[in-house]
């Protein structure tokens, strides 16, 4: 009994990091993409350069995180693919 | 078949089986998840470049008071979480991600933690953002490099980059201020990343040491009469 609880809070922890997974991925894009749009709306559209760093910030974030969050996409998938094999070889 | 009717032989085999069988499954699952981890790490780190949203916030009023008690706030929850996992009360298996080593000292996310507040709460905004970066991008840029090129290319290919992000934040600088800063602030990122301390985790390192450094140079600097500080990067809303 003792062994299947822990077995049921191993697998709903793991979940839960599956569930935080998105906010790690979606947050740093949002803020690049905040970056780049203040850029626009308040240097761009106002012909000044004084904004030209927030764009420097919102692309070294957007194409810093990307290469990162698509290997942990691949390796949640990985992940799932072998979970998939497993249930199917067990039954 | 009852227990009464096994013999001593069948029990011990079926009770061998048994345990392999959990041994081999246990196994595949903390390799499948020790995968997952390891870029749940790396993502974990490069997410911290969005706390540069802070900026966006005007440092005046109650707003300022707000957001300077908010991240205190984050940082005492830390040390509440990381106090509570010491005595036992929450068990590092509930931890994801956490390494060997951090079972018996403080994780890397309350350095990390630790460094940014402190980097927001006494540095200026022209010293923290290319600091921030380099914890965010370089430490798993140079975990990756060691493990596929080893460690010199590691150190090299983390120095080129520092320059790149201490280059880029200091644009509006003077060229030999932007040579200065980024060769010190290179140097010593990729000295605090490379020489790993027992007690004091390098997400904390790789932020404070070339802040402080940073900050000794242009209060140097100002102390002869030339203040080297360029404008801000990022414009409150």
């Amino acid at each position: 009994m003792k062994k299947q609880q822990q077995e049921a809070m191993y697998a709903l922890l793991l979940r839960l990091e599956l569930w935080f997974a998105p906010l790690l991925i979606l947050v740093p894009i949002f803020v690049s993409f905040f970056f780049i749009q203040d850029w626009y709306v308040r240097g761009a559209i106002m012909r000044t350069s004084r904004y030209d760093g927030e764009l420097i910030l919102g692309l070294v974030i957007l194409f810093g995180n990307l290469p990162y969050d698509i290997l942990f996409m691949k390796s949640i998938r990985s992940l799932k693919r072998k979970k998939i094999i497993n249930e199917n070889a067990t039954k | 078949m009852f227990f009464s009717e096994m013999t001593a032989r069948d029990a011990f085999k079926l009770t061998k089986k048994k345990m392999t069988e959990y041994q081999t499954e246990f196994l595949e699952r903390m390799n499948a998840i020790e995968v997952d981890a390891h870029w749940f790490r790396r993502v974990f780190h490069t997410f911290a470049a969005s706390f540069l949203i802070y900026y966006f916030l005007p440092d005046e009023g109650w707003l300022f008071a707000i957001k300077r008690c908010t991240i205190i706030g984050i940082l005492l929850v830390l040390i509440i979480i990381e106090y509570y996992r010491f005595r036992g009360d929450i068990k590092n298996t509930r931890f994801f991600g956490l390494r060997g080593y951090e079972q018996h000292r403080p994780a890397g996310y309350l350095f990390f933690g630790a460094g940014t507040v402190l980097l927001f709460l006494f540095f200026p905004q022209q010293i923290v953002i290319p600091c921030l970066l380099c914890a965010a991008f370089i430490d798993p840029l140079m975990g990756e490099m060691r493990f596929y090129f080893g460690k010199y290319n590691a150190i090299l290919a983390g120095f080129v980059v520092s320059l790149f992000f201490f280059s880029i934040t200091w644009y509006r600088a003077e060229w030999w201020v932007i040579a200065i800063v980024a060769v010190a602030g290179g140097t010593v990122v990729v000295l605090s990343e490379a020489k790993k301390l027992p007690y004091i985790d390098d997400d904390f390192m790789i932020q404070i040491l070339p802040a402080v450094l940073l900050l000794i140079i242009w209060q140097g600097f100002v102390g002869i009469g030339v203040d080297i500080l360029p404008e801000t990067m990022i414009l409150p809303l």
